[in-house]
């Protein structure tokens, strides 16, 4: 399979989900998207697989190895921070001074907005990956010219 | 890691792209290799003096002054 096409079926999948997503917000069903997702990430591993005009070599592999090392190395700590905030929210620690009997400690991170902040890591995660793969593709020589 | 890959490509008239085909690997590796920013594993280095018909001393020379990169 040519690159070209590759990125083709992509396109088509990301439309299919885009869609699938829609149709499982009408139908207030988040397993249908959820389901979708597996099988289109899935796919997209299996046309990736198939593609033969690309070459990846020892060095891309290289690139890809650290930029995933220090994308974990920086992501672990900012999901953990905001992991914690969130097991304090549902373990209601109690805080100091106490508050007045029967009223309830300020949410942390209001259940609602768990969604929100777990798409934003999720983008932070691949922003992160992306300057990182930029950042070791230059190290490694990526964006070198040469006069052949 | 110095290396002369440049140098033996020119002698058997030989492109990055052309080298990069025959080892396979991409021209931008060749071409990192040649201006020492990628420090081939010794698998690919064989594989490049192996081409070249000569021992992997002749085109890749042990520098313990440059810093590696992965010491950079």
């Amino acid at each position: 399979m040519k690159k070209n096409t590759f990125y083709l079926i992509f396109g088509c999948i990301a439309l299919a989900l885009l869609i699938v997503f829609w149709y499982s917000v009408e139908l207030h069903n988040s397993l249908l998207i959820e389901i979708a997702f597996v099988i289109g990430i899935a796919l997209v591993y299996l046309a990736k697989r198939n593609v033969t005009d690309v070459i990846n070599d020892e060095r891309n592999i290289k690139i890809t190895e650290q930029a995933t090392a220090r994308t974990m190395q920086v992501f672990w700590v900012v999901f953990c921070t905001f992991s914690i905030g969130a097991v304090m929210e549902i373990l209601r620690v109690p805080t100091f001074p106490r508050p007045a009997f029967g009223a309830r400690p300020a949410d942390i991170l209001p259940p609602r907005m768990m969604g929100y902040i777990q798409l934003g890591l999720l983008c932070l995660m691949i922003f992160l990956y992306v300057g990182f793969r930029i950042y070791y593709a230059k190290k490694y020589g990526d964006f070198e010219t040469d006069e052949e | 890691m110095k290396n002369k890959i440049k140098i033996f490509r020119a002698m058997h008239n030989l492109t990055q792209e052309h080298l990069a085909q025959t080892i396979g690997v991409n021209r931008q590796t060749i071409l990192a290799i040649e201006k020492e920013k990628y420090i081939p594993s010794l698998d690919l280095a064989f594989k490049i003096s192996r081409y070249f018909g000569v021992n992997i001393e002749e085109v890749f020379i042990f520098d313990e002054k440059t810093p590696s990169v992965l010491d950079k």
